[in-house]
This record gives structure tokens, C-alpha cells and sequence, in this order.
């Protein structure tokens, strides 16, 4: 498999967020992964303390030259995660636009990262960016309800509070030429602890499993799915083990378990099953 | 590995292919260690393709990371792993960081490169040499020098195999305990198509008793001209002496192993995408390090260690 990403996302020291989180899953998989690091922090901003430095616009495009000079600006897949800045934000789109110029095929999967639960954690002037410029050459994109901006209400899980639910839809075109949309629901098992850089895990292995399985939504996300469920498990049961009884782990003691998490990465057991809806 | 498998990387980042970090940490987690890394820089690319670009971190950069690390209480690292570096300051930073470290964890491995040059000549700032002799290889427990570099360091030339090791045991009294002489131009038993890599292992062990060993390998020669193996090797070398802290053959047999594999995939591959007849390109040599995944993980021995001196007293 010769299959090229360029993922612009930050970097940390220590742990597992952006490209610290989705780098090593992807090259687990086979892919090539060339890596622009947006920030260079000591560790995701959950933690008490952090410190580093941020890349900027200009930068970037100077980063970007230097492959262009070259004559590698070749990619099959461009993948974006969390940005604070609209002139960064706006250079990754020239970029984007101008890979797909270079290769038409390109497919760029975007995390449109903007906030949760009712609320931005990103500068509001990033929102008509997202909307007007980046989410237009999206191929692939993974929101949250928030980010979505759905006015509907969720229905609730089936099974139950303790579950959540996402769901999918893919526009197909069929060999014949006519139009299909495929939307799948899958629920998914709540776990009591906040978790960061799993957005940017699930973006990583939906690229790679959408690129297995172009054509079967189903499919990809169980896949994507039930790797985010091995890799929390695993996760939140070292966390406890590393905190103790009756205590809540701290932020670097709840880093995701991602090198131990290999043989799930590369063959994930299905355990959650996507139901299609139409 | 589950215990003391936490390594500190300070090296240079590129956005395509495998050199400094990008060429060590893939493996490493691949093995099972966590890698925590810091960039040193970030370039588009490595130095020998036509156009490079990107930004470099400053002495002051550095501590600023290492002081996030720091103040977050999670500076505990059982092993160090630096290379290339053009700048003094920038050195003696990582200098200050390690004796830190070292500090936090006297059980703490550090693993150094010193990369200064090679077949005669530097290509570093040659006011590295003095920082990297008076204050890193003190502080290195495994060292990874060519034969240029370890006579810049100990200030004596090689001609014979006696004067290398005579140079590897002057390295070992200036700080490490563990010396690999990743390449030379001694004669090889085996003809003109291999390079000879020596390695020599003294260990002091707290109750005085020491262990050594003294290898020697003839390592086949391939046509060209790869960037990032020295960073793959040392990387290597830090995961198989972890599995064989007191067996330098056997760690030095698994770290060439690897990357016989690695860059006979490489250069299969370049060869293919060159065409017939053509000499391929820096980006058509980089490293197939994603393919050789499984190479990496168990590779198969196919370099054999001669052990030329073992003791144990």
C-alpha cells in the first residue's frame, strides 16, 4: 500500500494528542505519514502546566515551500485537527486547495474542531472560517453535535444512559451514476473520565479505515469505533491501577495507551455494530 | 516492555521521511517504548535533497519544554536519546537537562550520537568538539562515535583494529560504559564489500565486580548514500541493549540486523523507482520504515558477532 498523508496538527513532548495522536496509529496501519507540527507544547493543555511554542501562518507556507521546491507535494490524504488561529486555518486551505490541484484524488478529512457541550474552546472568528473555507474542501468530516450545529435534538441511546450516539452519512456516487446516501448509527459505551486526543485518534483511524472500506460506512466505523473502545479500555484500566482505589487519575495519568495499544490498532475486534439506517 | 521504558528524544524533525526524530521514534514505539520527543528543529526535509526550509529551537526553546515537563512533575525518563545538533548553546543545554535527569533517576540511560562528521572531515560548527568531549561524553552511558569521531574525541588516530579498541577504552575512562564503533576503515576479513563496526562493553557493577566484552562485526557495504540510518541505529541500539543490558553481541547482532533489512528494502525500492540504470534520488532513498514494520519488530539475525575478548571478575 503506497498511501501518502500530510497531517498538519500539534505536537506535544509528552502524550497523545494531535500529531503525537494520530501519527503512530496511521503508520501502524502502512501509511506514510509527513507530519507539519502547528505548536510544539510539553504536553496538551489539560495538564496543570504547559509550555511551548506555536507555528505560524507564515511559517507553515515556508514549511510547505520547502516540499514544493522539491517537487513532493504528492498526497492521497491531508488530515486536520484543532487550530486556534484563523490566519493558520486559512493557509491550510490554500494548501489543501492547491494539493488537490496537484492530485485530484485527494481526500481531505477534517476534524472541525470549534467546542463541545454547548460551548467554543476555540476563538469565535475560527467558526465562519470552518464554514465558508475549510469544510467546502472537506471530503471527510468528523464534528461533534455541537460542532454540526444541529438545532434537532439527539434521540437518546436505546441501551440506555450509559451509552452515547454518533452517526454517519456518506454520499455515493454508483457506477451507473446515480446518487446514494448511505447513514449509519452506531452506540457507543460511555466511559467516566475525560479523555483527550481520542478526537484526533477517531480522525486518524476513520481515514484509514474509510480508505479500506471507501464504500461501506458500516464497516469503517466499526472499525474506527470499536479501536477507540480497545485503546480507552486500556487506557482508563491503567489509569485506576496507576491512581488508586477510589481515586481519580490525573491528566497524564489518563494518557492514552497507544504504544501498548498496536496488535488492537492494526486488527481491531469488532465491538460495537453500526446499524444502517437508510 | 511494560517498566522503565520511557525515553527522552531531543532531535531534529522533518515533515518527509525518516531522520532525527522521525526516523527513531517509530521503531522505538514500535518496541513498546513510550518516546517523549522534542524537535529540535522542523525542516521540510533532511539536508541532502535539492531545497530544504523550516525553523530551528533555540537554547531558550528548550527549556522552556523542558520546564513544562518539569513543572507538570513528570520528568522522569529511563533513558535519553540525542544526534545531530549544529549549535554549542543548544548543546550544553541538553547537557543541563540530562544531568537533571540523572539526578531525578541515577538509573537513567543515556544514549548519545555524537555526530561531528565522517571520512575525515566535520560537518558540524567545530566548536561542538570541545562540548561534546569535556561535558556530553561524560555524562553518556552508550555511545555511538565512527572512527572519525571517536579520534576527534580521544585526539588519536585509528590504523589498526589494537588502536581502535585502544581508542574505545580511552572513551570508556572519559564516561560510557558501553562504545560502538558504528563504522571504520579497517579491513574487513571478509573482503572490500564489508565495513568493519567494533563495540566494547565495561561495566562496573556497584558491588565492584566488572563484566567486558569486545565484538566485532563485518557489516556488508551498500551503493549508496542513506540519511537517517545513524539515528535508526542508535535508536536500535537503545531497545536491544535494554533486552540485553549485559550481551553486547547479541544486542549489536540485532541492531545491524535491523538495518540490513531496512536498507535493503530501501534500496530495492529506490532502485525501482529510479528506473534501470538510474541513480535514485535523496527522496526516492528515504528510509522504508513504515514497510519494515515487522523487520523491526523481530528482526531476523543476519549479521553474526564475534565476540574477541569476554571476562567477568
Amino acid at each position: 500500500m503506497e498511501c501518502r498523508v500530510l497531517s498538519i496538527q500539534s505536537h506535544v513532548v509528552r502524550g497523545y494528542v494531535g500529531n503525537k495522536s494520530a501519527s503512530f496509529p496511521l503508520q501502524v496501519l502502512g501509511f506514510e505519514v509527513d507530519s507539519i507540527n502547528s505548536v510544539q507544547f510539553s504536553n496538551h493543555t489539560g495538564y496543570s502546566h504547559w509550555k511551548g511554542q506555536v507555528l505560524t501562518a507564515d511559517e507553515l507556507h515556508v514549511l510547505y515551500e520547502g516540499i514544493k521546491l522539491n517537487n513532493v507535494h504528492q498526497y492521497d490524504y491531508v488530515l486536520t485537527g484543532y487550530t486556534r488561529d484563523t490566519s493558520f486555518l486559512e493557509m491550510v486551505v490554500d494548501i489543501v486547495q492547491e494539493l488537490k490541484r496537484a492530485n485530484p484524488n485527494l481526500v481531505y478529512v477534517c476534524d472541525p474542531v470549534l467546542g463541545d457541550h454547548g460551548s467554543m474552546y476555540v476563538p469565535q472568528n475560527l467558526y465562519p472560517v470552518y464554514k465558508n473555507k475549510v469544510v467546502p474542501v472537506a471530503d471527510i468530516i468528523t464534528p461533534n453535535q455541537f460542532e454540526a450545529d444541529l438545532r434537532i435534538s439527539l434521540t437518546d441511546s436505546l441501551l440506555g444512559d450509559r451509552f452515547l450516539v454518533s452517526l454517519g452519512s456518506q454520499r455515493q456516487v454508483r457506477p451507473d451514476g446515480s446518487r446514494a446516501t448511505q447513514r449509519v448509527r452506531i452506540e457507543v459505551p460511555k466511559v467516566d473520565a475525560v479523555f483527550v486526543g481520542t478526537g484526533d485518534l477517531f480522525a486518524a483511524m476513520l481515514l484509514a479505515w474509510t480508505h479500506h472500506y471507501p464504500n461501506d460506512l458500516k464497516m469503517a466505523c466499526e472499525k474506527t469505533f470499536s479501536v477507540m473502545h480497545h485503546v480507552i479500555q486500556r487506557t482508563i484500566s491503567y489509569a485506576h491501577e496507576l491512581a488508586g482505589p477510589g481515586r481519580r487519575p490525573s491528566p497524564p495519568q489518563l494518557e492514552l495507551r497507544m504504544v501498548q495499544s498496536k496488535a488492537d490498532i492494526e486488527d481491531p475486534a469488532i465491538v460495537t455494530e453500526a446499524t444502517v439506517i437508510s | 516492555p511494560e517498566e522503565k521504558c520511557r525515553v527522552l528524544s531531543i532531535q531534529s524533525h522533518v515533515v518527509r521521511g525518516y531522520v532525527g526524530n522521525k526516523s527513531a521514534t517509530f521503531p522505538l514505539q514500535v518496541l513498546g517504548f513510550e518516546v517523549d520527543s522534542i524537535n529540535s528543529v522542523q525542516f521540510s526535509n533532511h539536508t541532502g535533497y535539492a531545497h530544504w526550509k523550516g525553523q530551528v529551537l533555540t537554547a531558550d526553546e528548550l527549556n522552556v519544554l523542558y520546564e513544562g515537563i518539569k513543572l507538570n512533575k513528570v520528568n522522569h525518563y529511563d533513558y535519553i536519546l540525542t544526534g545531530y545538533s549544529r549549535d554549542t548553546s543548544f548543546l550544553e543545554t541538553v547537557v543541563d537537562i540530562i544531568q537533571e535527569l540523572k539526578k531525578a533517576n541515577p538509573s537513567l540511560v543515556y544514549v548519545c550520537d555524537p555526530v561531528m562528521g565522517d571520512h575525515g572531515a566535520m560537518y558540524v560548527p567545530e566548536n561542538l568538539l570541545p562540548v561534546y568531549r569535556d561535558k556530553v561524553v561524560p555524562l553518556a552511558d552508550i555511545l555511538t562515535p565512527n572512527q572519525f569521531e571517536a579520534e576527534l574525541l580521544t585526539g588519536r588516530k585509528v590504523n589498526t583494529q589494537e588502536d581502535a579498541f585502544e581508542v574505545m577504552d580511552l572513551l570508556h575512562k572519559m564516561g560510557p560504559e558501553t562504545v560502538v564503533l558504528t563504522s571504520s576503515d579497517l579491513p574487513s576479513k571478509k573482503g572490500d564489500q564489508f565495513l568493519v563496526a567494533l563495540g566494547s562493553q565495561k561495566i562496573v557493577k556497584p558491588d565492584g565486580s566488572k563484566t567486558s566484552q569486545k565484538i566485532c562485526m563485518d557489516i556488508p557495504k551498500v551503493d549508496a548514500v542513506f540519511v537517517g540510518t545513524g539515528d535508526l541505529f542508535a535508536a536500535m541500539l537503545l531497545a536491544w541493549t535494554h533486552h540485553h543490558p549485559k550481551d553486547l553481541k547479541a544486542a549489536c547482532e540485532k541492531t545491524v540486523s535491523v538495518m540490513h533489512h531496512v536498507i535493503k528494502r530501501t534500496i530495492t525500492y529506490a532502485n525501482e523507482m529510479a528506473g534501470p540504470g538510474k541513480r535514485p534520488s535523496p527522496a526516492q532513498l528515504e528510509l522504508r520504515m513504515v514497510q519494515s514494520k515487522a523487520d523491526i519488530e523481530n528482526p531476523a539475525i543476519v549479521v553474526e558477532a564475534k565476540v574477541l575478548h569476554k571476562s567477568s571478575q
